[in-house]
């Protein structure tokens, strides 16, 4: 039967930074993974990269999707699964963007629990996305698309290899600084709409700069759709991410649960501390 | 060991196996009108039509998986009982998230390769393979099977209505004597053709009229 294997997971699902990066150079075995059916199941680089979109409602999920179908399609078979509250509404916008053939565009329903279908139970996405690259095989990525939800959800390494965080001007100023394991830990952070900064009264380079103090090094795009630059910027990010799938050099790496906004004795950190820590 | 905690586990609303995009044709009951106080009726039908056939065939399939039976037949008596298309691919997307856990848990069963090599098989098929391997009863099975119905069908309806949880889980454990007969009705059934042929049009029409829908919170 044509269905593939059940995604392959670390045996413990939160890696450190040193343990990521050893996971790396330790290319291509893949820490602690095994094959359940090796026989009939492409490799995990052999596959298509799997991409997660996630971050709080209105940040532009949607549309950021909707842009890397247009910037990417050309030359690379792209797949789309979405998670809407209510079912359809975000697989109707991308369709109707036209962007992407509509077929290739899945919706999948999470009972009112979009948390709990990118986290502790991604079957349904899961199946979706296999669908997907069967029926449309080879893809060379497949985007999933989170319900809106809140700044506390991320995607399980289980269901996707890399995943982009939202967040957006019009959220105000402080939401980067408030931290959380999206924002601190997924594998790229959008800082998105930056054009609307000026009527907001928000400072995009100080959300950028705040940002970047909580993610360690870890990368912040400020993104606007009118701005061609921070675009190519994003579109880079995502071509290098598939080249280290490809390459085996991408381990899922999970940004983890919501951490308290703590520093350890000894450890330092770059913003300015006025802010009440819980 | 007794098969109480593996029947536990099986039983669990949070087994990764997409339990959550499940309503059990509520979503479009309430949609159509139906109400919060209907709830245990609507639990109390399915009960007696769709859940039986889903219990029947399980039982039978455990039968057949343990005597060295074809199992292409029961998949096959299971669809003729199941008429509503939108039923049998809900049954079969559940069988294959099932499949993905149990062929995790057992990987070394025969009796999981066996169902794991059918095309499409309905979820009931997976659960009795489960059940053979992990020396599940008729009769518990049938339990399994019901019991995960009233859950779904509850837990959707705080979804979907205004109640008190409290209220919901009060209905579930009303209605356990009758879950309680339907496995020990079913328990007995060794062959495709004792599955029972029970009908129910309305639970029909709410799963055709909701897989045409275009805003819905669950799958079925």
């Amino acid at each position: 039967m044509p269905e593939q294997t059940t995604r392959n997971t670390p045996s413990r699902l939160i890696l450190t930074e040193s343990e990521r990066e050893s996971a790396r150079s330790n290319e291509p075995t893949r820490h602690g993974l095994t094959s359940e059916r090796a026989d009939s199941t492409p490799s995990e680089a052999a596959r298509g990269l799997r991409i997660g979109v996630c971050g709080p409602v209105g940040t532009g999920k949607s549309s950021l999707i909707a842009l890397l179908c247009r910037e990417l399609s050309a030359d690379l078979e792209i797949g789309v699964v979405t998670n809407d509250i209510y079912t359809d509404e975000d697989a109707r916008f991308l369709r109707s963007a036209g962007v992407l053939d509509p077929a290739r565009i899945r919706a999948v329903e999470t009972g009112a629990c979009p948390h709990t279908a990118i986290r502790d139970d991604v079957t349904a996405n899961l199946i979706a996305v296999e669908e997907l690259e069967e029926e449309f095989a080879p893809l060379d990525v497949v985007l999933v698309e989170s319900g809106g939800d809140n700044l506390t959800a991320t995607f399980s390494p289980a269901l996707v290899d890399t995943q982009i965080f939202l967040i957006d001007v019009a959220g105000g100023g402080d939401v980067a600084r408030k931290g959380g394991p999206g924002i601190e830990r997924a594998d790229l952070l959008v800082v998105n709409k930056t054009d609307l900064a000026p009527y907001v009264g928000v400072d995009p380079v100080a959300m950028v700069s705040d940002a970047g103090s909580v993610r360690e090094g870890r990368p912040v795009i400020a993104l606007s759709r009118t701005d061609p630059a921070s675009v190519e910027a994003l579109v880079t990010w995502v071509r290098s991410e598939l080249t280290r799938h490809r390459g085996g050099a991408l381990v899922p790496a999970d940004p983890g649960p919501m951490a308290p906004h703590f520093h350890a004795v000894g450890t330092s950190h770059t913003h300015e501390h006025d802010h009440q820590h819980a | 060991m007794s098969d109480d905690l593996l029947m536990m586990l099986l039983a669990d609303a949070r087994l990764p196996v997409a339990g959550h995009t499940q309503s059990g044709q509520l979503e479009a009951a309430v949609r159509s009108g139906l109400t919060a106080d209907q709830v245990p009726v609507f639990m109390r039908s399915r009960l007696a039509s769709v859940v039986r056939v889903e219990a029947g065939t399980a039982v039978v399939a455990l039968h057949r998986l343990r005597a060295g039976l074809p199992l292409e037949p029961v998949l096959d008596a299971w669809a003729a009982r199941t008429p509503a298309a939108p039923m049998r691919d809900t049954s079969r997307t559940l069988g294959r998230a099932l499949l993905r856990l149990v062929r995790r848990l057992f990987p070394d069963s025969t009796h999981v390769a066996e169902v794991a090599g059918l095309k499409r098989p309905c979820r009931p098929l997976v659960l009795a393979a489960a059940a053979a391997t992990g020396g599940i009863a008729p009769t518990s099975l049938g339990r399994l099977v019901a019991y995960d119905d009233l859950q779904t069908v509850a837990s959707a309806s705080l979804k979907l209505l205004p109640l008190d949880p409290l209220d919901a889980t009060s209905w579930v454990h009303d209605l356990l004597p009758e879950a309680e007969r339907l496995a020990t009705g079913v328990a007995p059934l060794t062959e495709p053709h004792h599955i029972p042929a029970p009908s129910a049009p309305q639970l029909d029409l709410w799963a055709q009229t909701h897989a045409h829908t275009t805003r819905r919170l669950f799958s079925a």
